[in-house]
């Protein structure tokens, strides 16, 4: 393309400029991404100058073969399966549900949609020092409610899989916001008549969103939903701050920072096991991988068929 | 059959419109029981902010009868904070600064096309997206560099921000070609042109891209959880996380804590609002 700011030296007055950006992004980013998976084949540990060996497949072989870890770090790939599938549906469902309500021309509508929103300002560590609180066990507000349809729960610190649970909600509270902009972002984009249309054809409001809204809304369908998975496989932030790396609660997230970098933060240990968690964080890559890929080629082929 | 059917229905919409309209209340009653679920763990953080520990074992959610104002002493003094929260608008402040000046020099020769394979070049930020984590090798990075648990190379972490070389690029898109030869003509230089005249001209976007890069730096927890172990160099985040393991139990003291950090992010909210949402639905809507 034509270049107008002189000739001679400064044309490469772009390319300079650029540099800092670009080697900022490899040094920083691409680098250490792309080299993850040459650590995945190696012993390397956390420790400054300590030697580095190839271990061929030893990594691979231990993470999904031997004994009772392999069982356990087949359980924590399971329960990020979970995580997903929970959080992904329901945080779509809700999403949805509550943009198509706050379309409507109602009074107060801003205000519903600033708080739901509100979350994705305050990032994990208060989000779950919020949710902690709410959920104290000794008469807290959500003990109480439970309280009087006769239930009682432990919350984050009964079992495992009920821990599990209560972050997948909170999880769910804290993203619903996005979800929801980003179908009312769509919602804006369907024209009013057809909707209008629609209405003089005599269809109820159920019809309207099966032949109106459903279809048209198929772009912030696809966003969210990619969004969703990919996101909610990774996420594992709310299990840090609400319960710790407990036995029967961790994601693949959490488990490869806790193999990496050792389970109590802060502290060098020499039980940093960086190789296998980084043969881990494949094993995580490639999970997201498949199931981003697999979602898209679903989503490509119904975006087809719906608007040609 | 048709011209039975269309009176009728005409006669029933008369009808129910002097009638209660169910689908609007049924709507409220929706959105209030949301807004419960939202506002309810801030109103109880507030509530146990005001009380004092016995008030707050005796009955937890009992509505604060004496404000315990002294709470909130107590939290900025014994959590540190002041210190923190120093740091974090240092690191947030810094790395944001670095990476939005060098953010507009790549999306800019991108969009214009002015350096060589620009479409090779923007795939190159797009695809780490896409990527293995990078975790382990960038810490093996920064403990070679000699930067770990120094300020610096926790900095340097937040340099990078591919979709916010994305934005920039599509709304540089939309600004004039023509503006560029035309100030080419009058004698203006590359970098002259980039700083004083597209730079205010792509307003909206930098500021997203800056509110969206600050909060993400902000309130990260899992890298100054890695990266830094002596508590001089702690953001707020992590330092919320060493008050909670000292002051778990005192649940009033924390809120305090907890309030203070929230209430502040609250009010910027309401100003920033907007650029986060255009920042999250840029390309979403169109796919």
């Amino acid at each position: 393309m034509n270049y107008y700011f002189g000739r001679g030296w400064s044309r490469s007055l772009p390319y300079l400029l650029l540099l800092p950006g670009v080697l900022f992004y490899l040094i920083i980013a691409l680098g250490p991404s792309l080299a993850t998976t040459v650590y995945s084949f190696t012993d390397a540990t956390g420790l400054k100058g300590a030697p580095i060996h190839w271990i061929n497949l030893d990594n691979y072989r231990e993470f999904l073969f031997m004994g009772q870890a392999s069982q356990d770090n087949f359980s924590a790939l399971g329960r990020t399966l979970i995580f997903c599938f929970f959080v992904t549906t329901i945080q779509f469902g809700l999403g949805l549900f509550v943009a198509v309500i706050i379309n409507q021309k109602l009074k107060g509508r801003n205000i519903f949609r600033t708080l739901y929103f509100m979350p994705v300002i305050l990032g994990a560590v208060i989000q779950g020092l919020i949710w902690s609180l709410f959920l104290f066990p000794l008469g807290g507000p959500m003990a109480k409610f439970l309280g009087m349809f006769g239930l009682s729960s432990e919350f984050l610190g009964g079992q495992p899989s009920e821990a599990f649970a209560w972050v997948i909600a909170i999880q769910i509270w804290a993203n619903m916001g996005t979800t929801m902009i980003i179908f009312l972002a769509g919602l804006q984009t369907i024209p009013s008549e057809l909707y209008e249309a629609a209405t003089i054809d005599g269809a109820n409001s159920w019809q309207v969103f099966q032949n109106v809204t459903w279809p048209l809304l198929t772009p912030s369908v696809n966003t969210n939903l990619t969004l969703n998975i990919i996101g909610s496989l990774q996420a594992w932030q709310l299990f840090l701050v609400l319960i710790g790396y407990r036995n029967g609660t961790q994601v693949l997230g959490y488990l490869i920072y806790a193999t990496g970098f050792g389970q109590t933060s802060g502290s060098v240990t020499s039980s940093f096991r960086q190789g296998y968690a980084a043969s881990a964080s494949i094993v995580l890559f490639l999970l997201v991988l498949v199931l981003g890929m697999s979602t898209n080629y679903f989503l490509q082929r119904r975006e087809r068929r719906i608007l040609g | 059959m048709t011209t039975t059917a269309i009176p009728q229905k005409a006669v029933r919409r008369q009808v129910t419109r002097s009638r209660i309209d169910w689908g609007k209340i049924g709507s409220y009653f929706v959105l209030v029981l949301f807004a419960i679920i939202y506002l309810g763990p801030l109103l109880m953080l507030v509530n146990t902010s005001l009380k004092s520990m016995p008030e707050f074992m005796k009955d937890a959610t009992s509505p604060a009868t004496q404000f315990h104002w002294e709470n909130f002493a107590d939290a900025w003094t014994k959590a540190n904070f002041p210190k923190y929260i120093l740091n974090s608008i240092i690191y947030t402040a810094s790395a944001t600064a670095i990476y939005i000046v060098t953010a507009v020099f790549v999306a800019f020769p991108i969009a214009r096309g002015y350096i060589r394979f620009s479409g090779v070049v923007l795939t190159l930020f797009v695809i780490a997206l896409f990527l293995p984590p990078a975790l382990i090798p960038q810490f093996q990075l920064i403990l070679n560099l000699g930067l770990y648990n120094n300020p610096v190379g926790y900095i340097m972490l937040f340099l990078v921000n591919p979709i916010g070389i994305v934005i920039l690029v599509n709304y540089i898109k939309t600004v004039p070609k023509e503006l560029d030869e035309a100030a080419a003509l009058d004698g203006c230089g590359y970098f002259r042109f980039v700083w004083l005249i597209v730079l205010p001209l792509i307003r909206p976007a930098i500021a997203t891209v800056i509110v969206l890069h600050a909060i993400g730096i902000w309130n990260e927890i899992i890298a100054p959880t890695i990266y830094l172990t002596s508590k001089e160099y702690y953001p707020i985040t992590r330092g919320l996380i060493v008050f909670q393991g000292v002051y778990g139990s005192n649940w009033p003291t924390l809120a305090a804590a907890v309030l203070m950090l929230t209430f502040p992010m609250l009010i910027l909210f309401l100003f920033l609002q907007r650029y986060i949402i255009s920042g999250l639905t840029a390309g979403s809507v169109k796919g």
